[in-house]
């Protein structure tokens, strides 16, 4: 059947989620100054579940369908992308964890829990020369070394998951841990990020030639390559329903503002060029929605369509986000450029979020080699 | 839950009319936007198979009405979301006439857009006399009759006047861009009672063919859409009989606000705007499947050419499929009783106005072949109305922003 009507079970949660959403948003400016979430909300986000609704129940998660996180997200990232952005836990890497029994690795979601983890994709999209990762086989090892693009909740990690082309070109998963004292294989360079998501860990990684234990590569070839797919497939919908939250802020915030403000003898919302571009805001972010759960609903299903709806999923919720929150911003005219408003923050994340997730044309092309057959391969 | 699988039903109503959109339309497809016609015979074998137009888009039996929205009564301890998915089936066979051919499903016999106010707002006697009509006997056709050379868009403004006279009402005025309404064996006509009343004052007639002062003034030439007839009326003191009030007197009296035929025009858009946006889908899906199928026979496999393909490609498909699921979810609001005109406005905006996008880039793709002889051409000229007809881009705009300030408490 169509249906767009939650569950009861999925309306509680995402009203527990919208009521927190508040708190989110109250905090949201201080964490970012911080760098990173309060205490307080981080302590609350895991009583309350929200780190570990992807994780599989062997790694004590809630295990929940897309559909259901898709909704709960939504509600939370209405409160402020960038601070829910910076929740603990296994970052994108919760995705592989949910797919490895899949892959036939069940053994992987063991001991993992929720540790503070980073999934560092070094095989989605192209690279720039000075952003690759190479795993070299090397007496009877492997060694892995080069450098990361920047990549959310690497600040934070204790654990990464590494996507990386062997020195035959097959893919492999590594997953490399810090020591007890707490130190790392890996160089963590945080840069001088200041676009947005400063709460989220955002940083690279640098590898110098780390020894990496034949156990540490998790996954090689077709397996590994099935496994990233269907993790992929995932985050790009989990983050995707992130970015309808934000969105979902921006068009409340701009008609609030807008049947408010008044210009000209009147408010600015009888005006059609602004109450019109509210209207497509709302339109823009209806449509976001609905491919974000159509992609879920499938990918729940395990309908083979879901990895390729998750990738338009992706690719539209990267442009509306940034459509949405830009013109929330020019609502408020000035207003929207001045942080004493929220709006200019949720630009920044936005633009932040679509920029992380990789390019919209790559996702989109991506999209179409499989429809077409890459390089002819297949029809 | 939240879902998008069709029903068993649904199913094969979609595969059904999909078979009958390549089968029996696109073989004329071309042939009738040039001869400015859909040919008779055809219409007149497609009738004598029971296919009709129902509510605007979707297919039906004879005499089905599929517009009117919320539960009945004896369905009232049923949810509805699951008894009743009128509205979800005409959207899904709505779309699949689209893509066979845009003009030629506005010609399937049936009471098209008059079905839903007469089904909606008709008296049982009404309904009776108006919708039994439909046959196979011989094709028959329902018109509803809105815009005015003075009020497109602003259908609140209708000049049409309807003066009270012994037994029934004087009709006077003028209708612009009636679909089908030269064919039509009655016109579902709006007119205005009282123009200082405002919308109150405006009431929906049935007028039959044939009423002496009602005649087909002209048939307009088109950029698109050619195979489709469309009318210009004139009522000239024309009298129309009490019993051909929609509703009838009583229904009018009856409530102390008085429902208005303004608000009869309104929810028929609420129900059938879901179906032009589902046929705008529709053809928007045509022209991508027509030029996919092209790609993949004459494009490079590799290259700077198959790479803008490719991104191109993905990009309609993701248009296409939101304007589906915006369709979608303003059909299903409307299948569980609740309010939709903000969805309908949505759907209808983006799906009208992106199924042009569509088309543009469809022929972008087809390159300087694409001028010569491809239906996506033609496709593109038809769907240009789509984001006009049905109250334009500009007014789904305005019905969407007055939904969201409502919670404001503010009129804009």
């Amino acid at each position: 059947m169509i249906s767009f009507r939650p569950t009861e079970e999925e309306k509680q949660f995402a009203d527990v989620a919208r009521d927190f959403a508040a708190e989110i948003r109250e905090a949201a400016r201080a964490c970012e100054e911080a760098g990173r979430p309060s205490d307080v909300l981080l302590k609350k986000a895991e009583e309350l579940g929200f780190t570990v609704m992807e994780l599989p129940e062997s790694a004590d998660g809630l295990e929940l369908p897309l559909v259901s996180q898709a909704q709960i997200l939504e509600a939370l990232c209405f409160g402020d992308l960038g601070v829910v952005q910076g929740f603990p836990g296994p970052a994108d890497a919760d995705s592989l964890l949910r797919t490895a029994a899949a892959a036939g690795l069940d053994t992987l979601t063991a001991d993992l829990g929720a540790q503070p983890s980073a999934f560092v994709d070094a095989l989605q999209g192209e690279s720039l020369p000075k952003e690759t990762l190479r795993l070299d086989t090397a007496n009877g090892g492997y060694r892995l070394s080069g450098n990361s693009r920047p990549m959310r909740g690497v600040k934070f990690a204790q654990r990464l998951f590494v996507a990386v082309a062997d020195d035959t070109g097959q893919p492999a998963v590594v997953v490399l841990d810090a020591a007890a004292d707490g130190a790392t294989p890996w160089q963590v360079t945080e840069g001088d990020v200041r676009l947005g998501l400063l709460t989220a860990g955002v940083a690279r990684v640098a590898l110098e030639d780390v020894a990496v234990p034949d156990d540490a590569v998790v996954a090689i070839g077709d397996s590994a390559s099935q496994w990233l797919t269907a993790a992929r497939a995932r985050v790009q919908v989990l983050q995707a329903a992130r970015s309808v939250g934000a969105m979902q802020a921006a068009v409340d915030y701009a008609t609030m503002y807008t049947a408010g403000r008044k210009a000209f003898g009147q408010e600015i919302a009888k005006f059609q060029g602004v109450s019109f571009t509210v209207a497509d805001m709302a339109i823009e972010t209806t449509a976001a929605r609905n491919l974000v759960l159509y992609a879920a609903a499938q990918l729940d299903a395990n309908d083979n369509a879901g990895v390729q709806s998750a990738r338009l999923a992706a690719a539209r919720a990267s442009r509306s986000l940034r459509f949405v929150t830009s013109n929330g911003v020019q609502l408020l005219g000035g207003h929207g450029f001045v942080q004493d408003y929220p709006v200019e923050k949720w630009m920044r994340d936005g633009q932040a979020q679509a920029v992380l997730y990789g390019r919209e044309s790559e996702r989109l092309i991506e999209y179409g080699e499989a429809l077409l057959g890459k390089g002819g391969a297949s029809a | 839950m939240i879902e998008f699988k069709l029903t068993p039903a649904q199913k094969q109503m979609k595969d059904l009319t999909h078979w009958f959109a390549a089968n029996e339309m696109r073989p004329i497809s071309m042939l009738s936007d040039k001869l400015g016609k859909v040919p008779d015979e055809w219409l007149d074998k497609v009738n004598k198979m029971g296919i009709t137009l129902a509510a605007g888009g979707g297919m039906g039996g004879s005499g089905s009405g599929s517009g009117s929205s919320g539960a009945k009564k004896d369905d009232a301890d049923v949810d509805p979301e699951v008894k009743r998915q009128t509205n979800r089936t005409t959207v899904i066979a709505a779309e699949e006439v689209g893509w066979g051919d845009p003009a030629i499903a506005l010609t399937l016999p049936g009471p098209g857009l008059g079905g839903p106010p007469v089904q909606g707002s008709g008296t049982p006697e009404q309904k009776q006399r108006f919708l039994s009509i439909f046959t196979k006997d011989k094709p028959r056709w329902g018109a509803y009759a809105l815009t005015e050379p003075e009020a497109g868009s602003d259908v609140s403004n209708i000049r049409t006047t309807a003066q009270k006279v012994d037994g029934g009402y004087v009709i006077n005025g003028q209708k612009i861009f009636i679909t089908n309404g030269g064919r039509a064996s009655w016109v579902v006509v709006f007119a205005t009672v009282d123009r200082s009343a405002g919308r109150a004052g405006h009431r929906a007639f049935v007028v039959e063919q044939g009423t002496p002062g009602f005649r087909c003034s002209r048939l307009a030439h088109k950029m698109g859409m050619r195979a489709s007839e469309t009318a210009e009326l004139v009522f000239e003191d024309c009298f129309v009989p009490d019993e051909n009030l929609l509703g009838g007197e009583e229904y009018y009296a009856k409530r102390a606000e008085g429902k208005s035929g303004f608000q009869v025009a309104m929810a028929t858009f609420d129900n059938t705007r879901p179906v032009v946006a589902a046929m705008a889908t529709g053809i928007a899906q045509a022209a991508y499947d027509y030029t996919l199928d092209f790609v993949r026979k004459e494009y490079p496999k590799s290259g700077r050419l198959y790479q803008l393909a490719c991104e191109k490609l993905a990009d309609m498909e993701q248009t296409i499929q939101a304007g589906r699921l915006l369709t979608w979810e303003a059909a299903w609001k409307a299948d569980i009783g609740q309010p939709n005109s903000k969805e309908a406005a949505m759907c209808k905006a983006y799906a009208g106005k992106n199924a042009l996008e569509v088309c543009e880039t469809c022929l972008e793709l087809l390159g300087p072949a694409g001028i010569d002889g491809h239906i996506v051409e033609k496709l593109y000229r038809d769907v240009k109305v789509y984001d006009i007809f049905e109250g334009t881009n500009q007014v789904q705009h305005l019905i969407v922003a007055r939904r969201l300030y409502d919670a404001f408490e503010l009129r804009i």
